[in-house]
């Protein structure tokens, strides 16, 4: 039962930055999981994946770019299990490669259920094959009936052609409910994984780059939350009242900061090429479960607005995912990069310690995210790409960090491979992460149905297609964290603070403070 | 019926930029309400308000100090109509001065109904003394059996005392309904009005300043949108996919311009002391309602989140309102000046028209707002430095535009008095509100619990008070837009393009921008 209700993803990362990707099965098909479900076989996992060259892998993450997303049968009878939308998943690929995916799936500490999948998807192709020869028969009758024929004759063939529309309805009715529950099974399968990714839990992710120190304190340090108070920069306790727990409002110089930061994170990241955007913060449900998400259920971070299918936004991921959704981008475009400045709204369901306090997890914050969409053979140079300008980001603070690797157990469902930055934070007394870098390669636009058309003439090789259009493929996409607004506030007072309680502001920010460079404590009333 | 499902308060505002401030009837009280309501006596108009002086009727706004907001009867019981905190309305000064507030009420355009409140307010006061008989009858019975006496006589005694026991504790139940639904109807009733706001519907609105005068345009204009597909500004057409019509991404220097909107606003606002905040956007619903909005029914503004008693904000007034919620300020400290950077989401439920093409009407919008809590006597004189502000602002960016004292028909149920700013639009062809600044008095405070201590000693006379601190009074509080961001995107656009299609950026906002001077249209692509 346990398995049911907990997300179907690697990745509780409750006490991370990264918005938790997931997708869970609904409670609507318990029924059927429980008399499919077969006992899980018993994988070494030293046989996992084919360790094929990196883009070799991305390129085939569950794919090819034959699938299309449009349901093979029509939508006509009643459908029990609610699937809105499908992603273009390639059964057949699933089929062939089940090692690699199990292995994957166990690495990944998701739970997914393989076998449910290919049950399903064996029970689906009999069950298409079996549509398909009434269909023939039924044409065949119709075919029967028009030349001129004895009464007697006709009517034996209008009962049998009445018989047959009877039955296909019947089974095309089954092959819809088949086709959803496939779905809603296949899509908790996580995406493949980079080859150089650990295998195992958060403690197995490897170390990139260390950048800095951490700075010597010749005083006795505070946390943010005490030098926020003394500088007058947060009230948590109104906002308690006003709104609940972690909620906060920003005073005086945190709203400069937090502006300032803003600004900054858009200006240097937009200097590389990226096109700023400001996001809906409300979106479809839809788009969020497209994006990996679980915006339903029990332990959801996402907050639901009443009465409508819609939803608060989690990450501007999600807003710049969808920008181009059901759509095919020019070759000549891509990549396609976007630095999104959005609010965004976590439920924090499940969160809980020590480093919730203050500002380092809360319901709402802003934040600058990075997001490009890409040729599948530059998926993972753009990775490196956005992980660097991040460590130039922080590294320009001044700030002292680590770049991490995460391990199997560490990713959500639709990351390929994920890069986190962790900061030190004196008053935390520990790293706490402050970005992320995800490749998704196809796991999302095989659910926004986002392709390209390859321009590329030496493409053209597909055999028995018609016309000279190649075909499309989908885009990759990436994600990555420029500036988590609140987190950066935790790093920068608790880093920069001097023995009188001031703060001192880096270098880069100044400009976007009006030239401040020093938050100082108030005069005290007297 | 219509009488009971729209709105309490006049200003059926939809067309405004101002969010719908009224409080209206639950269905739940769709039955009492029928059985009180009697026929609603005609008033003269002109005898509608006692001509005091401004700060007179400004203190007195349904108002004495003594007034508390806590129940006067125990909670127990179960209670039918859910109330689920108390405004501190002064029903006596109601009952006292029934003609000013019937004439204002109608005035005002408001569904109020005084005479249910006075005819509710008459059973309370009934029943309140009938309560406190009993309770002393108790007393008194409780006071006999102290000393010995026979047996029987205890009996009959202990009889009586249950038999009161069971009686009170009914009547104690009624009066709690009974003060819920006096609660109910009588937060309907809108704020009192300045002498000098016109009354009469929008048209009677009265123009106090006309600052420049409309560009003359030598070339075809465009509307902004037009502008904004040409310039690479906007994407509505995405959003419409991602989240639904009136939806927008903001792209490429429209970002730049947002942020140096914002940045240039709260910069130019804390100049004149105004303490910057950033606020949560997610609050509890009773706080819209202390603010007088109605957060839940069939047209309401506000956007609800699921299985929560949460609210989306639809203005930053509502979180800094509540910020000093249920909370006794220091004299020396007033006025409390704020200017609050925000999101702001509204359902736009019942809106329509040419108006709202484009980015002038909108689901979510960046706002930045002034908000000051003050003494009584100084509100006059506040209400006035908010629209000076707004209009050094307007004015400086080069706009023209006009400022209205808004007549009765269009204030909220909190307005005092409302100046509105309306500027020229030239793709519009028309005046569009890009701000409003309102005078709530103390029709806020009273409800969100904010109040004062008069630290003036010749104050302390007050009769029949222990001890020697000064008695409590309500503060005042204004709110103001400083700057309503798509709206002033929709004014610079369309009043500063040039011929060959780029927009010209005003000068006090080029420091924000990194000095860009102008949005060009971008090279086409070959």
């Amino acid at each position: 039962m346990l398995l049911i209700t907990s997300v179907c993803s690697g990745g509780m990362a409750f006490h991370g930055l990264s918005f938790v990707h997931s997708i869970c099965r609904p409670p609507s098909l318990l029924t059927s999981i429980k008399a499919l479900t077969v006992a899980f076989p018993t994988i070494n996992p030293r046989h996992r994946l084919l360790r094929r060259s990196p883009f070799d892998s991305a390129i085939r993450a569950l794919a090819s770019a034959a699938v299309s997303t449009a349901s093979p049968v029509s939508q006509e009878g009643k459908v029990s299990a609610k699937a809105q939308w499908k992603a273009a998943i390639d059964f057949k690929w699933i089929r062939d490669n089940k090692d690699v995916i199990a292995a994957n799936i166990m690495n990944r500490n998701s739970n997914a259920n393989l076998n449910v999948v290919l049950d399903l998807y064996e029970k689906f192709l009999n069950l298409q094959k079996e549509v398909e020869r009434l269909r023939a028969e039924r044409n065949i009758v119709a075919e029967k009936m028009r030349g001129k024929i004895e009464a007697s004759v006709r009517q034996a063939l209008v009962q049998e052609g009445k018989n047959l529309k009877e039955k296909l309805a019947s089974l095309e009715e089954d092959l819809v409910h088949l086709t959803d529950q496939l779905q809603q099974e296949a899509q908790c399968i996580p995406n493949i994984t980079h080859p150089n990714v650990p295998i195992g839990g958060e403690e197995s992710s490897v170390i990139r780059k260390m950048v800095g120190s951490p700075r010597e304190f010749t005083f006795n340090i505070k946390d943010h939350l005490e030098l926020g108070k003394e500088l007058d920069l947060f009230d948590f306790d109104a906002a308690a009242e006003v709104s609940g727990s972690k909620f906060y409002y920003l005073k005086n110089e945190a709203v400069l900061l937090e502006m300032a930061l803003i600004n900054w994170a858009i200006a240097e990241v937009s200097k590389q090429g990226f096109k700023p955007l400001i996001t809906p913060e409300i979106v479809r449900s839809s788009v969020v479960e497209k994006c990996g998400f679980q915006p339903r259920g029990q332990n959801t971070q996402v907050y639901s607005i009443e009465n409508s299918d819609h939803c608060l936004i989690g990450t501007a991921e999600i807003p710049v995912g969808g920008i181009h959704m059901d759509s095919i981008l020019l070759e000549a475009d891509l990549p396609l990069k976007y630095v999104a400045y959005s609010h965004c709204f976590r439920t924090e369901a499940g969160a809980a310690g020590t480093a919730s306090r203050g500002l380092y997890r809360v319901h709402q914050f802003s934040k600058v995210e990075m997001f490009i969409f890409c040729r599948p053979e530059d998926s993972n140079l753009y990775h490196e790409e956005l992980i660097a300008i991040e460590e130039e980001l922080f590294s320009s603070l001044g700030l002292h960090f680590k770049t991490l690797d995460m391990a199997t157990g560490d990713l959500g469902a639709p990351a390929y491979r994920k890069f986190d930055v962790e900061a030190w934070m004196p008053g935390l007394g520990r790293f706490g992460e402050i970005s992320s870098a995800s490749n998704c390669t196809d796991y999302q636009s095989r659910r926004l149905g986002i392709r390209f058309r390859p321009s590329d003439a030496s493409t053209i090789l597909k055999k028995g297609k018609s016309g000279n259009q190649t075909p499309t493929q989908f885009v990759h996409t990436l994600n990555a964290t420029a500036c988590a607004i609140p987190r950066m506030i935790v790093c920068l007072l608790e880093n920069f603070q001097e023995e009188d309680g001031s703060v001192v502001i880096p270098e880069p920010l100044r400009p976007y403070m009006g030239g401040l460079s020093v938050i100082s404590p108030k005069a005290k009333r007297i």
